[in-house]
């Protein structure tokens, strides 16, 4: 086990640059997402970790180690692929032993080693039988077991849960999580889903277009996303934006989202001194569906920042534990999570609360967070 | 109700018909390809006498192998007279090392320019398939310079170099193709393992190559076995291989037409490939249709 530092990597395959200056470091132990669409960069920056590519510029280290220039093999590291990798020859044993093998392991000590690791993983059954035999959650377990066997610094996984069905993938994410709080292994873990993303990590890395967009806790990232990027990206249903207009009233900062009627103003309660400079300018007011709510009644709203405003309801998404409920204001599809029993039915008007604890601004024209 | 009777009935005698058709057009066919093959076996089963008396495709009356063991035992080739035997062993001796060596190089080709990719792999790739293109002929003279400079002209081992060089083409391209459709990933992984270029070749890429290891050398086999132009430039007399033996014995003008030795010195040559079909067709259709169940 070891700690993992980024610094400065960059890579170009010719004149194209999938990476741009990415700087990361974490302690050992953590749990490592990087998350962003396809194309990213994300699975590239693995590669470079893993050694299976070379980075173009920029330092990776594990613990005091220099690694650029180090063979796969002796990093250290071990790693799960999106296709699991197993080598169809061999059986499940086999395949767990390999790496052992090819280090010059002894018989004794491999059998030993893949006996605790099919225990751990439940997989005692399966050691004679052939990849072709296994179903794709059995594969996953092996792919992992082979990587468990090396007891290795870092574990790299890439998008490991991909392939399996929707049922068994959140099934195995919780394995996941389990296994890494049991060994307290160093991981990097690579998808483009964002609830694995939060779900898993001490820390999310979410990469657009080969720039680190944001590097924070999975809360931080979700409360206090840097960029519109990051605000979209992470949380389901993603977060609503608005037009809106920072304005100063009896000196109290709020927005005003202008609609055909009356504009909705919404006053702020938290003001950082960065929003001072935005006063009379055009923002993009951020607020996640959880943050729309139905109007709370008297003591529900008690000591918070609800704002209460009106508006027509255009269709209903039923969920089971909450009703999603998109409104239109000023032209765009907004997105309310109301409480069943308080749902509306569509094309009537009703009150929304907006708890203005939760919202972001950010700048029109660079997307940053203000 | 009667309608639809009358309909049914209708169909099934139009479909007996047509199928009758369709079997009358294959069976036409099988017997226009059988036909020369029975005559030759027959033929070669047959005595001199026989044959001068007989007509051709008449089956013989008295079945005889006299003719097959002269032709193994006691054809001449030119002036001597010894028998094919000795020129199978010569054909024997240049397939199959030319065989087993051309597809393991045709193996390590593919392997590398698809998993080991390195600058310049597209056009090594794109100069090799050209080869494929490359007709006999426009080689020959170079080559014997070749084999004369290296000293293996009119030899067994100059032969076999020259259709491993011939059929690397070929079996690059049998592997590339099978190789490219293996994912990456399986190397990548071993790799992380601790496993080389030829840990990773030996232990995972070739045993599954088994279906295209049988494509190749059954390939590979038919072409050089079956070679006659080679054969007959580079390897004269004693080393040549069993195809230019049999031109020899049949173009051989004195004495009595002996068809019956033609015959099955020809059924000789032609024997081991056919013998590979058989033994090897199983694996080649197997290994074509294995992998496309999704597994």
């Amino acid at each position: 086990m070891a700690s993992l530092t980024l610094d400065k990597v960059r890579k170009a395959f010719g004149p194209v640059e999938v990476l741009k200056e990415i700087n990361l470091a974490i302690e050992d132990g953590e749990f490592l997402v990087l998350v962003g669409p396809s194309g990213c960069g994300k699975s590239t920056l693995l590669n470079l970790i893993a050694g299976l590519e070379s980075s173009t510029d920029g330092e990776i280290r594990i613990g005091d180690r220099i690694i650029n220039d180090v063979h796969p093999k002796d990093r250290n590291i071990a790693m799960v692929f999106q296709s699991y990798a197993l080598y169809p020859n061999m059986t499940v044993r086999k395949n767990i032993t390999f790496g052992l093998e090819i280090r010059g392991v002894s018989n004794e000590e491999r059998d030993k080693a893949v006996a605790d690791v099919a225990k751990l993983l439940q997989i005692e059954p399966l050691l004679d039988r052939k990849p072709s035999q296994l179903s794709g959650g059995q594969r996953q377990r092996v792919a992992m077991g082979r990587a468990l066997v090396r007891d290795p610094d870092i574990f790299l996984f890439d998008e490991p849960l991909s392939n399996l069905d929707a049922k068994l993938r959140v099934d195995m994410r919780t394995e996941i999580k389990k296994l890494h709080q049991r060994l307290g292994s160093t991981i990097v873990y690579v998808t483009h889903d964002q609830i694995e993303a939060m779900t898993l990590a001490s820390r999310i890395a979410v990469m657009k277009d080969g720039i680190l967009q944001q590097f924070d806790t999975p809360q931080n990232i979700y409360e206090r996303p840097n960029n519109m990027f990051v605000a979209g990206f992470i949380g389901s249903p993603s977060m609503n934006f608005m037009d809106a207009t920072l304005i100063e009233e009896n000196g109290q900062l709020a927005v005003t989202i202008a609609r055909p009627g009356s504009p909705i103003t919404l006053p702020l309660f938290e003001t950082p001194e960065s929003y001072k400079g935005y006063v009379g300018k055009e923002v993009v007011f951020g607020i996640r569906p959880e943050g729309l709510t139905h109007k709370r009644t008297g003591s529900e709203a008690a000591g918070s920042q609800y704002v209460n405003f009106d508006s027509k309801v255009e269709v209903i998404e039923p969920t089971g534990a909450d009703t999603m409920t998109v409104i239109e204001i000023a032209g765009k599809e907004i997105v309310a999570r109301v409480r069943p029993d308080r749902a509306p039915t569509p094309g009537e008007s009703m009150t929304f609360s907006a708890d203005m604890s939760q919202i972001s601004l950010f700048d029109p024209d660079t997307e940053l967070r203000i | 109700m009667a309608d639809l009777q009358t309909y049914s009935h209708d169909a099934g005698w139009k479909n007996t018909i047509l199928r009758g058709l369709l079997y009358l057009v294959l069976i036409l066919f099988a017997a226009y390809y059988l036909f020369p093959l029975i005559v030759m076996v027959a033929t070669s089963l047959k005595s001199l006498d026989e044959i001068r008396e007989g007509s051709l495709i008449s089956l013989p009356r008295v079945v005889t192998f006299d003719a097959w063991n002269y032709a193994w035992n006691e054809a001449c080739i030119g002036v001597e007279c010894t028998g094919i035997k000795i020129y199978f062993w010569n054909s024997v001796k240049m397939a199959v090392p030319a065989v087993l060596i051309s597809t393991f190089l045709g193996a390590i080709n593919g392997y590398a320019l698809t998993k080991w990719r390195f600058k310049g792999a597209n056009i090594v790739f794109a100069l090799l398939l050209f080869g494929c293109f490359i007709p006999f002929q426009v080689v020959l003279l170079p080559m014997s310079q070749v084999l004369g400079k290296i000293g293996l002209a009119s030899s067994t081992p100059g032969l076999v170099l020259v259709h491993v060089v011939y059929g690397l083409c070929f079996t690059t391209l049998f592997f590339r193709n099978y190789y490219v459709s293996i994912p990456d990933e399986l190397v990548k992984a071993a790799t992380i393992d601790g496993a080389g270029f030829f840990t990773i070749f030996w232990r995972i890429i070739l045993p599954i190559s088994t279906p295209i290891i049988v494509v190749s050398v059954i390939w590979q086999f038919t072409q050089i076995w079956n070679d006659f132009l080679f054969g007959a430039s580079f390897a004269s007399g004693a080393n040549a291989p069993m195809t230019v033996a049999l031109n020899n014995i049949v173009n051989t003008t004195t004495g009595v037409k002996q068809y019956n030795v033609d015959m099955a010195a020809a059924l000789l040559t032609g024997l081991p490939t056919l013998l590979v079909y058989v033994l090897a067709g199983k694996y080649f259709v197997r290994g074509l249709t294995a992998g496309s169940v999704k597994g």
